[in-house]
């Protein structure tokens, strides 16, 4: 066949974009099918979250937090008090602790059922979308019950959590598990061997552990390469050293690993979330802490699995009750980085299909 | 080697649990006993008399010593003697244990060595970007840049820093090493207004192009107009 001749040209995705998952934009240069080079410009819903929080005190900046990554905004509480706590040496009251691992391993399915939804609805399948979001929307309705608020919890506290599960709230949520089992298996078998969507995902966006690890890509997009690394296990924080439960990690490396690990993730969820509810015990929820919260001097860093990965703060105090310097590391801005390295050289037809198995949310990206 | 004595001279001005200081007398109650064990090493700002401290605890704290800090504590030692033994006693302006995380602070001109040294060598392989942060200090005259670092193989974790002059602010890139800290320098250099030399695509990532001024300096206040 005859060289075709073909002309460079750039092609601008976002940032107002339903593929892109927020305000993201791609300056993608295309030499007729084929991506040769990708800019990612973020910063579209940059809100100085780092700024705001030299001038709060330190209970004042969860509620911020809710609106990093506000598809899993229990795990970001967490982060904050975790790390306030552990530069203060605050002790947590066991209920407490169960009651963050509960509503924070249901807002992982939560995240993760509307990354399938999503993805899925990026590559054309409309009926998986409304399928997940039936799901999310049982344990939106949980966390309004538990918190006053579907997305934006504001629930924990540095010491403990706002308030105790309503009376039969652990018993509701006890019994929608198991429905919860049949759901996810009923849409793992509606989705994942269909041939449309492997030829699509299977050995698309491949890299390997090494790449990963020097792009210092944390959660489902380094697990996909095998690599077993999940801080629950890695760096135990709160209570998770009680829980018996898997790492799932991937082979290839590619779309589809990272895909189906949401799946399994989900599982093991639920499987900790079936401990926990077991063996809660009864008891205060919120710990003896002062009224003011000084955190000594000194530079601290403590980091949570969130959904998307390694969810750490970092703190700089110099004794009072506001923070000197407050550093998010947000898993989605540092996953996404290695996005251009991704889209070269592949299909433009599989440009969505890479961006929405990193998994971000611009919430996050731009803090 | 002599680094025993040196180091014990760079640490001892930071209180450890033994020392319980008089001046942090508990003003509220105390948050638990165990809060005593661990004291911050590292102190950017003096700290004020107000920060809290069990009272009941003091007495407590001091016999057992606490193995997870001397376990710290030798790690450190390692490194800053193999450092040292690399690059001379010139490079470290400060070696401490923040908590238990070992801590140096390393000259500017040699940023980058340092690190290719630790991500490289076969004994230590720090491979792991774990977050990379800047700080304003407008009273002490710089801004401070720190990379915690993670090895994967062995199980080691480090904190870097270096610190730039806030009106000449240059660090040297260390994007060449880690691939995973390309937009973390962006950032800082958007913020905070550090010029990482040698980076390979240094532009504002959060605020637009034509953006004026560093919002994270201290000098830069969200008030104003």
């Amino acid at each position: 066949m005859a060289e075709i001749r073909t002309e460079e040209m750039l092609l601008n995705v976002g940032p107002q974009h339903p593929s892109t998952h927020g305000v993201f934009r791609v300056v993608v240069k295309i030499d007729g099918e084929m991506i040769t080079d990708a800019t990612p410009v973020i910063g579209y819903l940059h809100r100085g979250t780092e700024k705001l929080a030299e001038d709060l005190q330190y209970p004042q900046i969860i509620p911020y937090f809710d609106r990093l990554d506000y598809l899993a905004a229990m795990l970001n509480n967490h982060a904050i008090v975790n790390s306030v706590e552990q530069a203060m040496d605050v002790q947590v009251p066991e209920r407490a602790e169960y009651l963050r691992i509960i509503v924070g391993e249901m807002n992982r399915v939560a995240s993760h059922l509307l990354f399938l939804g999503a993805y899925l609805l990026d590559l054309g399948a409309m009926s998986p979308f409304l399928y997940a979001f039936q799901e999310r929307e049982t344990i939106c309705q949980m966390f309004n019950e538990i918190s006053g608020a579907r997305l934006t919890y504001n629930y924990m506290r540095i010491g403990g959590v706002k308030w105790d599960a309503p009376v039969g709230w652990l018993n509701n949520l006890k019994a929608y598990l198991p429905r919860l089992r049949e759901k996810m298996k009923m849409y793992n078998d509606l989705v994942t061997g269909n041939e449309i969507f492997l030829s699509r995902v299977k050995g698309i966006g491949v890299y390997d552990s090494e790449t990963a690890i020097n792009y210092g890509l944390s959660g489902i997009n380094l697990r996909c390469t095998g690599f077993k690394w999940d801080l629950r296990r890695n760096k135990p924080y709160s209570i998770y050293d009680r829980f018996d439960f898997e790492i799932p990690v991937g082979q290839n490396g590619d779309c589809f690993d990272r895909f189906y690990l949401h799946v399994l993730e989900i599982e093991q969820s639920i499987r900790i979330v079936e401990q926990a509810l077991e063996q809660i015990p009864e008891g205060p929820i919120l710990g003896k802490v002062p009224k003011i919260l000084r955190v000594p001097a000194g530079e601290y860093y403590a980091a949570v699995e969130g959904a998307k990965g390694e969810l750490g703060v970092y703190i700089v105090s110099d004794g009072k009750d506001k923070p000197y310097r407050l550093k998010i590391k947000r898993p989605s801005f540092v996953n996404l980085q290695i996005l251009p390295s991704l889209l070269k050289g592949q299909n433009m037809a599989n440009f969505i299909a890479i961006l929405g198995a990193v998994d971000i949310v611009l919430g996050e990206v731009d803090a | 080697m002599t680094d025993e004595n040196k180091n014990v001279d760079l640490t001892n001005n930071q209180p450890t649990s033994e020392e319980a200081d008089p001046k942090k007398q508990a003003s509220e109650k105390p948050v638990s006993p165990a809060a005593s064990e661990q004291t911050p090493v590292v102190k950017p700002a003096a700290a004020k008399p107000t920060v809290e401290k069990p009272a009941a605890a003091k007495e407590a704290a001091p016999q057992k010593p606490d193995p997870k800090k001397e376990a710290a504590q030798k790690e450190l030692d390692r490194f800053r003697q193999q450092i040292v033994a690399k690059f001379g006693e010139s490079v470290l302006e400060e070696a401490v244990l923040a908590k238990y995380q070992p801590t140096f602070v390393i000259k500017r001109e040699d940023w980058r060595n340092v690190i290719e040294y630790l991500r490289f060598d076969e004994s230590l392989l720090f491979d792991y970007p774990e977050v990379m942060a800047g700080t304003d200090y407008p009273d002490k005259g710089y801004i401070e840049v720190v990379l915690y670092l993670y090895s994967m193989k062995h199980g080691y974790f480090v904190t870097l820093k270096t610190r730039a002059p806030r009106d000449n602010a240059e660090v040297p890139s260390v994007t060449p090493i880690y691939g995973g800290v390309n937009w973390e320098e962006r950032e800082i250099y958007d913020l905070l207004g550090v010029t990482f030399t040698d980076h390979p695509d240094l532009r504002r990532i959060m605020m637009p192009e034509d953006y004026e001024g560093y919002p994270l300096r201290k000098d830069f206040s969200v008030w104003k107009e």
